[in-house]
């Protein structure tokens, strides 16, 4: 298992190096000067253009400028937004918390409402329940993110005034008192609610079909025989065996939940990376960009290593080698 | 009986062809049967939208900004005065055009790719599936959206979205070719046209793509619905097809001004309808075509 995981991870070294390679020439093919935002806007004098350009390394030969921006971004210099005027890791690092708390929040629902749900509708197959549950589902799957978004915003904030409809805390509230964390937790609910239930559909149906399959097989009519209670039988021996491979869409969900925050976090007004990234690209802030990019299929490479693993240990017949 | 009326009475007890049996299937199936009728009803109007309305679609008329529907508009018209309705029209054009033009892309590149990988396996099959998997590990919006604001205004207007869109999404369904494939070479009738020396270009033009039409019809019909989702998305952000240009996506762009969102529903209803409706029919046609396709099911 050790060395396995070890094995992978180096072999992920080859594959950012070629993904750090397309990003870094997508961002010199980028309109504009691709590194260009530290020289000062309003100096146009040629003679100082030129000075800066040279200073900063933009007349190299392109390879010495992509083997200088990889070997900063390894020791952890990922350039300097021009527009924050900061180190781009400070940037990014402000915008992670936001984004991670509405990704578990929004997992949290998943998980929640397809177990509720797929229980019920494996338990219950061809039922009206279930034939409902299977409605929802194609409705879930039918409707994009951002029309489920929209409509959210229109109903619950503006129609029922229950929730705020953008930013991720309230204005004006001290960082640590109570009401700032409450703040917090009323501004994810909405985004965490679309993006929590639009990605039920999937699972709901992969624990649906996988509890009717279980619920054939020997081992549960072995159950019956012996008298043991229905609700035991599924809540118990079932649901044991259709949990474990629910839990390995866990890693596949990492950077599906991550990038497809982008919109979700836009409608909302949500400050998190998805938003930060669409920013950069729209004002042409090229350290932000490409260190997003990296960082988020960095994040994909990881989720399928996750997925992987996770299947290892939850199926020890499967044998990782 | 004579011999003509014995071949007469055997063509007649003929049984019907798997694409029959595939088609009264389909026509059976109720729900998908109203989506393909409600799809080619979308497809011809966006088709006709010139001879249906005349109204222009460009010109700003700050004399008609943001009126609620009327007989004299339909839909109303939005914040530059210019009439839902007929812009409803011309998006579908955008949006069916982006969804249509991508799913024949990807189907292409897909099939090729993986029905090639699958075929000659060995070398072959490792280099493009490294590729394909190496395709796969990007982001999807992430890049989409990095490519895009290269491309854009280099390739005129619509062109720009469809090339990306396509470049990117194509892995899975080779993925999927390449595994049928796979399976379907194993049986005899392959051994039998490689061993009188059938080139493989026809055997798998053939004999391999003909038996594994009803995944890649499958697959292509469900993709285009990934593709709208893709472009209305993109626009939607304000990164799809240009401002100018209508698509349900760029008429949904103006639904996050807030005061559009709130006040003005008729503005933002009618494109985020039209996208969840097509969305939900294709699903519902690619299902019906699933079960049609499948010898094994019953109905």
């Amino acid at each position: 298992m050790l060395q396995y995981t070890i094995r992978r991870l180096l072999s992920m070294i080859p594959l950012l190096l070629l993904i750090s390679l397309v990003v870094f020439s997508l961002a010199k093919m980028m309109p504009g000067d691709a590194f260009g935002g530290e020289i000062d806007p309003s100096n146009t004098n040629p003679q100082y253009i030129e000075e800066m350009r040279e200073k900063l390394g933009y007349n190299d030969p392109i390879i010495v400028q992509y083997g200088r921006w990889i070997s900063n971004f390894v020791q952890g210099d990922f350039g300097k937004s021009t527009v924050y005027k900061k180190p781009a890791v400070e940037v990014i690092a402000q915008r992670i918390p936001n984004t991670l708390f509405l990704a578990v929040v929004s997992l949290i629902f998943t998980y929640v409402f397809a177990f509720i749900m797929g229980m019920y509708a494996g338990r219950k197959p061809y039922t009206l329940g279930d034939n409902l549950i299977a409605t929802y589902n194609y409705l879930a799957l039918a409707i994009p993110s951002f029309v489920a978004g929209i409509v959210a915003i229109y109903i619950f904030s503006f129609q029922l005034g229950w929730f705020p409809f953008s930013g991720s805390v309230g204005i004006g509230l001290e960082e640590g008192t109570f009401e700032y964390y409450v703040s917090k937790v009323r501004h994810v609910l909405l985004p965490a609610l679309v993006l929590g239930l639009m990605g039920t559909a999937s699972y709901t149906q992969f624990l649906r079909n996988d509890i009717i399959e279980n619920g054939r097989k020997d081992f549960v009519r072995t159950a019956r025989a012996k008298g043991t209670s229905e609700s035991k039988i599924y809540n118990k021996h079932i649901l044991r065996n259709s949990i474990i491979p629910l839990i390995t869409f866990l890693g596949f969900d990492i950077a599906t939940l991550i990038s497809g925050a982008v919109i979700t976090e836009t409608i909302f007004t949500f400050p998190g990376i998805g938003s930060l990234f669409l920013e950069s690209v729209s004002r042409r802030d090229y350290a932000v960009m490409m260190s997003i990019t990296m960082l988020l299929s960095f994040l994909t490479l990881f989720g399928n290593l996750v997925a992987d693993l996770l299947y290892g240990i939850v199926d020890p017949r499967i044998r990782l080698d | 009986m004579t011999l003509a009326d014995k071949q007469e009475a055997l063509t007649q007890q003929k049984s019907p062809s798997p694409w029959t049996i595939a088609r009264r299937k389909f026509v059976k199936n109720k729900l998908a049967m109203i989506s393909l009728t409600f799809l080619l009803t979308v497809i011809i109007l966006s088709i006709l939208a010139p001879y249906i309305t005349t109204k222009d679609i460009v010109r700003i008329d700050f004399t008609q900004i943001s009126q609620p529907p009327s007989s004299e508009s339909w839909l109303g018209t939005d914040t530059n005065g210019r009439d839902v309705f007929t812009r409803m029209l011309y998006a579908g054009r955008s949006s069916l055009t982006v969804g249509l033009t991508c799913m024949l892309f990807i189907t292409l590149i897909g099939t090729a790719v993986g029905a090639i990988a699958g075929y000659f396996g060995g070398k072959v099959d490792q280099w493009l599936m490294r590729f394909t998997d190496f395709m796969l590990m990007f982001p999807f919006m992430i890049f989409v959206i990095v490519l895009n604001t290269i491309l854009v205004g280099k390739i005129s207007g619509l062109w720009t979205l469809i090339i990306v869109i396509s470049l990117l999404s194509w892995g899975g369904f080779a993925r999927v070719v390449r595994s049928k494939v796979l399976a379907e070479k194993e049986n005899e009738y392959v051994l039998a046209a490689q061993s009188i020396g059938c080139k493989p270009y026809k055997i798998i033009m053939k004999h391999l793509l003909p038996n594994i039409a009803s995944i890649i019809i499958v697959q292509a019909t469900l993709m285009m619905a990934v593709t709208i989702v893709a472009e209305s998305g993109l626009s939607f952000l304000g990164l799809g097809v240009p401002p100018d240009t209508p698509s349900w996506g760029n008429m949904l762009f103006e639904a996050r001004n807030s005061d559009v969102l709130k006040e003005k529903v008729w503005i933002w209803v009618p494109p985020a309808v039209a996208i969840t409706l097509v969305i939900l029919s294709i699903n519902f046609i690619g299902e019906g075509l699933k079960d049609a396709l499948n010898p094994k099911s019953r109905r």
